[in-house]
C-alpha cells in the first residue's frame, strides 16, 4: 500500500512537470498551428539558465525563475518574429522541418559553446527529502509542483481574463473569425510563441534541479512532450495537463508493478490504447 | 627523359619509404570526447598524452617518437565502429586501444579483428569482448565477471558481513548486464535471496519507481550497476530520497568511481562501496609517484581510468619496442600482434601477461590478462575520496561496515 502511494505521488509530482512543457507547446500549436520540434531545446535553455544562475551567481534555480522566464519569452518572440514569421505561409510541413533544423542548430551550438558534460545542480535542502505519512518527497521536486500550479493558474487566469488571453483563444479557435473581429492576429502570434517559450524556459528551471542536464537533454523531452500534447488533444490546454499527470503516474506504476525496462514502453502503448478510442486525444475536438 | 621520370619517382618512392620510418608511430584510440561519456574521454586524453610525453622524452620506441590519435564516437556504438574504421583505414595507425565502454568496445573489436589490426581494451570490462575467440583483441583490465570478485571475498570473509537479502539494479546494456548477472550468479551461489532484480535504460531520467519497488522489498544491501555517472549519481539520489536503508550500498561500474559522483551527491556519497577494477597500492611507491605526477600535471588525481588508460600505452610501447617494423602495415600490424602475445611486465596497473584460460562464469578467454583475478578491489566514499577498503592488503583505511543509521 505504501509502495503504490509512493508510486502515485511521484507519478503526479513528475507528471504536473511534463504538463507543463506540454502546455507550451500545445498553446504554440493552438494559435499557430506550429509542431515546434525545438520545444525541447527550449527546455533546455531554461534548464541551463538554471544551472549557470547557480554556479555563476549563487542563484538559487528556483528564485532564477523571475530572470529565466521573461527572458525566454522575448527570446521567443525574437525567434518568431525574425525567424518563423516569413516560413509560416510556407505551410504546416515546413515549419516542421524548420523547427527541426532550428533544434538541431540549438542543441549544437550548445555541444558547442557548453561541451557534452552531464550537470547536475545540487541544492543544499535538496538532500533529505520530506516524509509526510512515510512518502517521501523530494524537496526541490514538490517546489518544482507547487510553482508549476502557480504558474499555469496565472497561464489560465490569462487566458480567460485579460483581452489579450481571449484575443488568443479566439484566434486558435478560428483564425479568420477573429481577424474580423478586429484582433491583431500578427501581435497574438508574437505573443503566444513568446510563451510557449517561457513556458518551456520555465518548465525547463524547474525540472533542472532534480534531473540531470546536457545540451541533447532536449530530444529526451520533447518525445514525451508529443506524447503529452498528443494523448489530450493537440491544442488543449488541460488535455495537456491531464496528458501529463496521466503520462507521470502511469510511468511510475508501470516501473514500480512491471519493470523499469517497459516504462517508456508502457507509456506509450497507453498513448497507442487512448488515440485508438480517441482519435483526437482526451479533450481534443477533432476536426 | 622517361628514365629520368622513372629514376626520380624511384628517388621519391624511396624517401617517402625513410621519412615513414622516421614518421611517429600512430596508436588509434576511439573515445567519447563529447556526449554523456565525455568526462571519461578527457580522463583518457590525459592519461595517454602522460605517457607518449614520457616515452617520447626518453627517446621514443627504437629512435621514433609515439603519437595517439583520438577519434570521438559520442558513446555512440555505431559511431564507434565508424571511427575505428577511419582509424584503420585512413590514419593508418598501427594498433588500436581505447573504447571507454563495452558496446563502443565491442564494434571496436570486431572492426580490429576484420582489418587484422592489434586492438588492447584498457578499461571497457564486458567479459564478450575476450571471449569471442579474437585473436587481434587483447585486454590488461578484469572483466565484468571478475569486478564482483572483491565484493565475494567481502562477503564471504569480513565478520556478519553476509547479506541476508539483496537487491540488484544494473543497467541494460552489456557492461550492466554482465555485471548484474556476475553479482547475482555470487549472491545466488552463496544461498542469499535476490528480492529484487531490476534493469533500466541507460541515462534514466527518474529513478524513483525503481526505487519505490526495490524499497517495497526491504533488501539489506543494494547492488547498483552503472555505466553513466549520470545514471550512478540519479540512482543513488533517488534511492536515498526513496528512503532506502540497507545495510550496505555497493555500486559496480565506473560511474561510482569518479570524482563527480562525490562531487555532486556531497553527502549523500558518504559510505557507498564502489567495487572497482583496479588493485593498485596507493601506498606503493611507484603507485605513488605516478599519482603525485599526474596531480602535479592536470591538477587532478588520477584512478581507475586514468591508470589503465597509461598502462595501456606503455604496454604497447613495450610490445613496439620488440616487434620488427618495415614499413609494410600489414606485417607491422601482425609483428606487433605476436609481440603482444609474448608480453611479461608490470605496469602502474600491476603484472599483465596475455593469455587464454577460463573465466569464473566459464568463459573461455582470448587474450585476457592472466592475473586479472587479482585486479578486484572494493573501495569506499569517505568525505569525498574513494579509498581502497578491502581486501585488507590493499586497504588504506577501516571500512564502515554496516551503514551508520541517521535519523
Amino acid at each position: 500500500m505504501e509502495t503504490f502511494a509512493q508510486s502515485l505521488v511521484s507519478g503526479v509530482l513528475t507528471g504536473a512537470l511534463y504538463a507543463m512543457i506540454g502546455i507550451g507547446l500545445t498553446v504554440v500549436f493552438g494559435v499557430m498551428k506550429i509542431i515546434n520540434l525545438a520545444h525541447g531545446e527550449m527546455v533546455m535553455l531554461g534548464m541551463f539558465g538554471a544551472f549557470w544562475g547557480q554556479a555563476l551567481w549563487h542563484l538559487d534555480p528556483f528564485v532564477s525563475l523571475v530572470v529565466w522566464t521573461p527572458l525566454m519569452f522575448v527570446v521567443g518572440m525574437l525567434t518568431y518574429r525574425f525567424l518563423l514569421r516569413k516560413i509560416i505561409p510556407g505551410g504546416e510541413l515546413n515549419t516542421l522541418l524548420y523547427t527541426a533544423g532550428l533544434s538541431l542548430l540549438i542543441a549544437n551550438v550548445a555541444l558547442f559553446v557548453w561541451k557534452g558534460d552531464y550537470r547536475t545542480i545540487s541544492l543544499s535542502y535538496g538532500m533529505t527529502p520530506v516524509r509526510p505519512f512515510g512518502i517521501a518527497i523530494a524537496v526541490p521536486l514538490a517546489i518544482a509542483f507547487g510553482l508549476a500550479i502557480a504558474i499555469t493558474v496565472a497561464l489560465w487566469l490569462f487566458l480567460s481574463r485579460t483581452n489579450l488571453g481571449r484575443a488568443i483563444r479566439a484566434t486558435s479557435q478560428n483564425p479568420e473569425a477573429a481577424t474580423l473581429m478586429g484582433v491583431d492576429v500578427e501581435r497574438v502570434a508574437v505573443v503566444t510563441f513568446g510563451l510557449g517559450t517561457a513556458l518551456a524556459g520555465a518548465a525547463g528551471v524547474l525540472l533542472a534541479p532534480s534531473l540531470y542536464l546536457y545540451p541533447t537533454v532536449g530530444e529526451l523531452l520533447l518525445v514525451k512532450c508529443f506524447v503529452i500534447v498528443v494523448l489530450g488533444g493537440l491544442g488543449s490546454v488541460p488535455g495537456a495537463i491531464a496528458g501529463g499527470i496521466l503520462l507521470g503516474v502511469v510511468e511510475s506504476l508501470g516501473a514500480v508493478y512491471v519493470s523499469a525496462t517497459y516504462k517508456d514502453g508502457i507509456g506509450f502503448v497507453l498513448f497507442l490504447a487512448v488515440l485508438l478510442y480517441r482519435p483526437s486525444g482526451l479533450f481534443g475536438v477533432g476536426k | 627523359m622517361k628514365r629520368l621520370v622513372l629514376r626520380s619517382l624511384a628517388a621519391i618512392g624511396v624517401l617517402a619509404a625513410a621519412t615513414a620510418m622516421a614518421q611517429p608511430i600512430k596508436i588509434g584510440a576511439p573515445q567519447p570526447m563529447t556526449g554523456p561519456d565525455a568526462p571519461f574521454g578527457d580522463k583518457f586524453k590525459k592519461a595517454y598524452g602522460m605517457a607518449i610525453e614520457e616515452i617520447n622524452a626518453a627517446g621514443g620506441v627504437n629512435g621514433r617518437k609515439l603519437e595517439i590519435v583520438i577519434e570521438d564516437h559520442q558513446a555512440k556504438n555505431q559511431l564507434a565502429a565508424t571511427v575505428a574504421e577511419k582509424l584503420i583505414t585512413q590514419e593508418k595507425v598501427l594498433v588500436m586501444t581505447g573504447g571507454r565502454a563495452s558496446g563502443q568496445a565491442m564494434e571496436i573489436a570486431s572492426v580490429s579483428q576484420r582489418l587484422k589490426t592489434p586492438y588492447l581494451v584498457d578499461h571497457p570490462s564486458a567479459d564478450m569482448i575476450t571471449t569471442k575467440g579474437f585473436e587481434w583483441v587483447f585486454r590488461n583490465n578484469p572483466t565484468g565477471s571478475i569486478y564482483p570478485a572483491a565484493f565475494q571475498d567481502f562477503i564471504t570473509n569480513y565478520p556478519a558481513a553476509m547479506p541476508k537479502s539483496a537487491a540488484v539494479v544494473y543497467d541494460n546494456t552489456l557492461f550492466g548486464k554482465t555485471i548484474g548477472g556476475a553479482a547475482i550468479k555470487i549472491l545466488k551461489a552463496k544461498g542469499v535471496n535476490v528480492v529484487a532484480d531490476e534493469a533500466y535504460p541507460v541515462n534514466t531520467l527518474d529513478f524513483k519507481p525503481t526505487m519505490t519497488k526495490v524499497k517495497g522489498t526491504n533488501p539489506d544491501y543494494v547492488l547498483l550497476v552503472a555505466v553513466a555517472t549520470t545514471d550512478a549519481i540519479l540512482l543513488t539520489r533517488h534511492a536515498k530520497e526513496m528512503g532506502l536503508t540497507p545495510r550496505a550500498f555497493v555500486g559496480f561500474g565506473g560511474g561510482f568511481g569518479v570524482a563527480d559522483y562525490a562531487t555532486q551527491l556531497g553527502p549523500l556519497a558518504e559510505n557507498v562501496f564502489s567495487s572497482a577494477a583496479w588493485s593498485g597500492n596507493p601506498n606503493d611507491p611507484k603507485t605513488k609517484a605516478f599519482y603525485d605526477k599526474f596531480h602535479a600535471k592536470y591538477g587532478i588525481w588520477p584512478h581507475e581510468h586514468e591508470v589503465e588508460g597509461y598502462s595501456a600505452i606503455y604496454i604497447l610501447a613495450d610490445a613496439l619496442k620488440r616487434a620488427k617494423l618495415t614499413g609494410n602495415l600489414d606485417a607491422d600490424r601482425d609483428a606487433i600482434r605476436k609481440a603482444l602475445l609474448a608480453t611479461d611486465m608490470v605496469t602502474v596497473f600491476g603484472k599483465v601477461k596475455f593469455g587464454n584460460w577460463t573465466g569464473p562464469t566459464g568463459d573461455p578467454f582470448t587474450n585476457q590478462n592472466v592475473y586479472s583475478p587479482e585486479h578486484s578491489v572494493m573501495a569506499q566514499w569517505k568525505a569525498g575520496q574513494l579509498l581502497n577498503v578491502w581486501p585488507k592488503a590493499f586497504a588504506e583505511t577501516a571500512l564502515t561496515f554496516p551503514e551508520p543509521v541517521k535519523k
